[in-house]
This record gives C-alpha cells, sequence and structure tokens, in this order.
C-alpha cells in the first residue's frame, strides 16, 4: 500500500468544492504520490469516481468511516 | 419479473403525477386523494407503494436528487479561471432547470410553506453554486484580485439574480421580457457580476 503523501479535510464542503480542492493538491504532488481527502457531502463518493475516470488518477480506495468518505487517491 | 416491473412502472407513474400536483399547489394544497383520483386508481393503491403523503413528497425530491447536477465536468474543462468555470456551473444548472421546471415551482411553495425537507434539500442544490462563489472570492480577495467586500453576499445575490431570471423565464412568463432569450439574460447577469466584484479594477 502506498503511504500518503498529502491530507486533505473537505469535511463540511459542498460538491464541487472537494474536487476543486483535489484537484490543486494533487497538481502540487509527484506521480505515484497518494492524496488522501477526508469529505461530508454524500455525493461526493460517485463525484471521486467520475473525477478519478476523468483524470486518469487511481482510486485506492473509497470507504466510508463514521459519517466521513475517506478517499485515497494516486496520482498519475 | 413481468409483476415487479409493473410496479415499478406504477411507482414512476404516481411519482410523475404527485410531482406535477406539488408543483402547482404546494404539499398541502394536495391531498393523496387528489393525486389518486388524477391517475384514475384508489387512494390504498397509493398507499401500497407509499406510506403516507410525506413519504410520497420526500421521494419525489429524492428522485430528482438522485439526477443532481454533477458540476466535475465544469471544474475539470479549461479554461479554470473563476469566471469560466461559474459559467459553465451556471449552466449545467440552467441546463437541469430547464429540463424539469415543477421543481422551481416545488421550490418556491416550500419556501412559503416551511417544508423542513424541502427547504432544506434546495438549499443544497443552490449551495454548490454559491460555495463555489464564496470559497473563489476568498481566494481571489486574499491574491488582491478583486475587490469584493463580502463573498458570501456575492454568492447569495448570485443566485437571487439568477433565480430571478429562472422564474421569469419559466413561472411568471413575464412579458416584458419574453424577446429575450435565455442564455442572453445569463451572460448578462455574468457581466454584471463579474463588474460587481471589482474583477477587472486591479
Amino acid at each position: 500500500m502506498s503511504e500518503v503523501a498529502q491530507e486533505l479535510d473537505a469535511r463540511g464542503l459542498n460538491c464541487p468544492l472537494p474536487i476543486l480542492r483535489a484537484k490543486k493538491s494533487i497538481s502540487n504532488l509527484a506521480s505515484g504520490e497518494v492524496l488522501r481527502i477526508t469529505a461530508t457531502d454524500p455525493g461526493s463518493v460517485k463525484d471521486f469516481e467520475s473525477f478519478c475516470k476523468q483524470t486518469g488518477n487511481a482510486l485506492l480506495s473509497s470507504i466510508e468511516d463514521n459519517g466521513a468518505f475517506v478517499f485515497d487517491i494516486q496520482k498519475s | 419479473m413481468a409483476k415487479r416491473l409493473k410496479a415499478a412502472e406504477r411507482k414512476a407513474s404516481i411519482l410523475a403525477v404527485a410531482k406535477v400536483l406539488f408543483a402547482d399547489k404546494g404539499y398541502h394544497g394536495v391531498s393523496v386523494d387528489e393525486i389518486a383520483k388524477r391517475l384514475g386508481v384508489s387512494p390504498a393503491i397509493l398507499y401500497q407503494h407509499f406510506l403516507s403523503k410525506e413519504a410520497l413528497y420526500e421521494e419525489v425530491l429524492s428522485e430528482n436528487s438522485a439526477k443532481r447536477e454533477s458540476y466535475i465536468e465544469a471544474i475539470l474543462s479549461e479554461p479554470t479561471d473563476f469566471v469560466s468555470v461559474l459559467k459553465r456551473m451556471t449552466k449545467i444548472y440552467v441546463e437541469s432547470i430547464s429540463g424539469d421546471p415543477d421543481f422551481l415551482r416545488m421550490e418556491l411553495m416550500s419556501a412559503l410553506e416551511g417544508s423542513q425537507t424541502a427547504t432544506s434539500f434546495f438549499e443544497r442544490r443552490w449551495r454548490s453554486i454559491t460555495d463555489y462563489i464564496e470559497y473563489s472570492l476568498n481566494e481571489l480577495k486574499s491574491d488582491h484580485v478583486i475587490i469584493c467586500s463580502s463573498p458570501k453576499m456575492a454568492g447569495l445575490m448570485y443566485q437571487g439574480m439568477l433565480r430571478e431570471i429562472l422564474y421569469t423565464k419559466y413561472i411568471t412568463e413575464d412579458y416584458r421580457y419574453k424577446d429575450i432569450p435565455l442564455k442572453t439574460m445569463i451572460d448578462e447577469l455574468v457581466k454584471m457580476f463579474v463588474r460587481a466584484i471589482g474583477k477587472d479594477t486591479k
């Protein structure tokens, strides 16, 4: 499992802000590095799936943890 | 299998008829009997699918929620400056409303009726746009790109202006603006908004 290089707290943010902030954070990462995002918007599950599909980054995991959604995304 | 499909079809037709009636008369203005009558079935049939009128109303809303606007395209496309993204997000929202103006009526009705479920549903829908404006303007403000004093208010004002355009086109159908195409109105709104936040002044 790749180590998490950066974490992004997107709790309380509505679509599309978690995506916007994730996009910015990922742009600062090197290829292969992992960004972990924590969000509370239930729509973010679908949003991050589409985000990864469209950007070519890998969605390593998408889990629900105590009302929050945690996504690990590896930069392509 | 055939029977299950039939039940699903029945449910869909109840939702479709209920949506139109709720949009025209509001939650309190419509009875289960009226919905059943419009469908040509007995109220008992409706209660087979929905426990109560409230449950039916919530399902009408959540059905729309499942078709929620996706702004990913708007965020990922180029160019990525604030105004371009806002234009794309607005276009997505307007297209979604144009495809189903009944929800605009339901929003208006629920604001007057004070239904908590509906109010929070519509608030969430608008928040995508207002939160984006507030967040981005705060960023631009700290970079001294704009002179807007209240990004939060800017979001609210934009929502108000956009909603007024949609009401004018889809609810009141005001004759004074009949000749101005929707797209022209939206373009004009964005132009005025950008000037108002002082985007070009620094």
